[in-house]
């Protein structure tokens, strides 16, 4: 067992509406993530899991339970400001809309906005934004305006901007959900590098089941609480019931639930087209 | 209702500048009567430059840009009554409402054709019908509407216009699964139930299989591929080509026909899937 990252138990949260009644959102989340794992997390709109991303860096505090992260206990009456700042030092946020992230008139100045409001040295500071834009393939980019960038592309700016910070954790709050495919596809692509070659703990909350099909775990919230939780395999395995939490499953996947309900003899449950042909014509004896 | 074409129309951004864009380049199509029809490409292909055209935002550099037709830019001056004619719901158009409460913001359209109140009611009740926007919530506030119930209020807002061709940029983008259901079902039906041509413009080729009768592929600022949506999707390996993603089911179908399963073509949602591997599997393999 890798050590855990981030520890959760019954967490709780809520809000208060106009009218001054406690409107639960989390209701006991009880989880561990551990170091350097690849988690998906899915949901519909309003199931609870983007208030549980926001709540791992503390952007806003649990109601009760007990929340850990990176060896701090958040909840600890004892935390000062100073444990916030380092707390989001290492857990980096990547939002949905690629315009409301970025806030420099260059791409190499925004990257640089967290160390030098760190008051991190000048040199460093070049070698760190280099160093990060290198990493997310952004490099002959430095010096352009973001605006003109595609989505994507201020995407993997908005994660360098993260990357300077060196966190050893990154949630992925919708950031693919308004680009299109091969802007996501960069996107993935850089967030799966991070995660393989420097061991970044990354938490990517989606709607899009490809994308939760290739994480190593993947964590389904409906209603507050934690419905599923397992690799993607297992949870597709259940199509019925992320249905009813507002979801759906891999095509390949309902297809061959939809065969074996038809009395078609198949064993396993692909999530992915390569896995589905394989099993197809196993099963065909092609 | 109306026939929407366009006949040999360019558009370029930033004409002589450096930053020169060729956004559609001598592009000829006819959207058939009472479709829903998709329009499919890369983030600079073209489409919304498209979209922008249809309703007169933009002007055509070259070529027309035909309402059953006659060419929308004959008379500027009536470009409104156009508007009123092609309906147009932009990208995220939830950030588009403004009024104090859901009722108000989807009437804000018919009362501005000048419709009488009570039609102007009728129409409100008929298209928040439509979207499934229940009752009380036309009361409220649209600040305190859900992402999804936002997006389906801005939606009902043109609706109620009832125009008799639909066009709506990405308008499932950003949603769940369910929400993007109830919007594209919404959609179909607003389509369905008025005889209006609805154009939709996505990314998504798995919702354009399930949602749309005819597909248009930009690629270029060029049409790459139109026709229906079995005549389209026979074609996945030129979609390929444009760097489009096909539907994961049809990707399988191309797989398994590469490994010499005998699976037709145009296999582009599950329950074909189902079908043609069902036969397959037909006789004396089953359990």
């Amino acid at each position: 067992m890798r050590e855990a990252f981030i520890h959760t138990k019954d967490l709780c949260y809520a809000y208060t509406d106009e009218n001054g009644t406690r409107q639960p959102v989390l209701r006991g989340i009880t989880l561990d993530i551990a170091r350097g794992e690849y988690v998906a997390v899915l949901g519909h709109n309003g199931s609870g899991k983007s208030t549980f991303a926001k709540l791992l860096n503390m952007i806003i505090e649990p109601e009760s339970g007990e929340l850990v992260v990176a060896g701090k206990n958040l909840t600890s009456e004892e935390l000062t400001e100073e444990d916030f700042y380092a707390l989001r030092r290492e857990v980096g946020m990547v939002f949905q809309n690629p315009d409301n992230q970025l806030v420099a008139t260059i791409v190499e100045e925004d990257v640089a906005f967290g160390p030098e409001n760190l008051g991190v040295p000048p040199k460093e500071i070049r070698a760190r934004v280099d160093a990060a834009l290198a990493t997310v393939g952004m490099t002959e980019y430095a010096r352009h305006e973001p605006h003109r960038l595609s989505g994507g592309q201020k995407q993997r700016v908005a994660i360098a901007g993260i990357l300077v910070m060196e966190p050893t954790c990154i949630i992925l709050d919708e950031a693919t959900a308004m680009l299109d495919p091969a802007g996501r596809k960069e996107v993935i692509e850089t967030v799966e590098a991070l995660n393989r070659e420097k061991g970044i703990t990354v938490i990517s909350i989606t709607h899009h089941m490809n994308e939760a099909a290739r994480a190593e775990r993947v964590i389904v919230i409906d209603d507050g609480v934690v419905i599923m939780d397992g690799t993607p395999r297992e949870v597709f395995s259940e199509p019925k019931k992320l249905m009813l939490a507002g979801l759906d499953v891999p095509q390949c996947t309902s297809l061959v639930h939809a065969l074996r309900a038809e009395g078609v003899a198949l064993d396993g449950d692909p999530v992915t087209a390569e896995e589905c042909a394989e099993l197809i014509c196993r099963a065909l004896e092609v | 209702m109306a026939v929407l074409s366009l006949d040999h129309v360019s558009y370029t951004y930033g004409e002589g500048t450096p930053f020169e864009i060729k956004a559609l380049d001598d592009v000829s199509l006819t959207v058939r009567e009472g479709s829903v029809t998709g329009i499919i490409g890369h983030t600079g292909s073209g489409k919304s430059t498209m979209v922008q055209l249809f309703n007169g935002l933009e002007r055509p550099m070259q070529g027309r840009v035909l309402l059953d037709g006659q060419d929308i830019w004959t008379e500027p001056k009536k470009m409104r009554e156009i508007r009123f004619r092609v309906g147009l719901v932009m990208q995220y158009p939830e950030y588009q409402l403004f009024e104090e409460t859901v009722g108000a913001d989807i009437a804000f359209g018919p009362r501005n054709i000048g419709l009488d109140e009570e039609e102007v009611a009728r129409r409100v009740a008929e298209a928040a019908t439509l979207v499934g926007l229940p009752k009380d919530l036309l009361d409220r506030s649209p600040f305190e509407l859900s992402g999804g119930e936002k997006r389906r209020a801005a939606i009902a807002g043109i609706m109620a216009m009832k125009p008799e061709i639909l066009v709506l940029d990405e308008p499932a983008a950003g949603l769940d699964p369910r929400g993007r259901d109830i919007i594209l079902n919404a959609i179909r039906s607003y389509g369905k139930h008025t005889g209006a041509t609805v154009i939709i413009v996505s990314h998504s080729m798995e919702d354009m299989a399930a949602y749309c009768d005819d597909i248009v592929v930009m690629a270029h600022a060029k049409v790459a591929l139109s026709g229906t949506r079995d005549e389209v999707f026979a074609n996945a390996e030129a979609l390929t080509a444009v760097g489009l993603d096909v539907p994961q089911i049809t990707r399988l179908a191309l797989l398994l026909r590469a490994r010499g399963v005998d699976i037709p073509d145009g296999i582009y949602t599950v329950e074909a899937a189902t079908r043609a591997l069902r036969k397959l599997f037909g006789k004396g393999r089953t359990v």
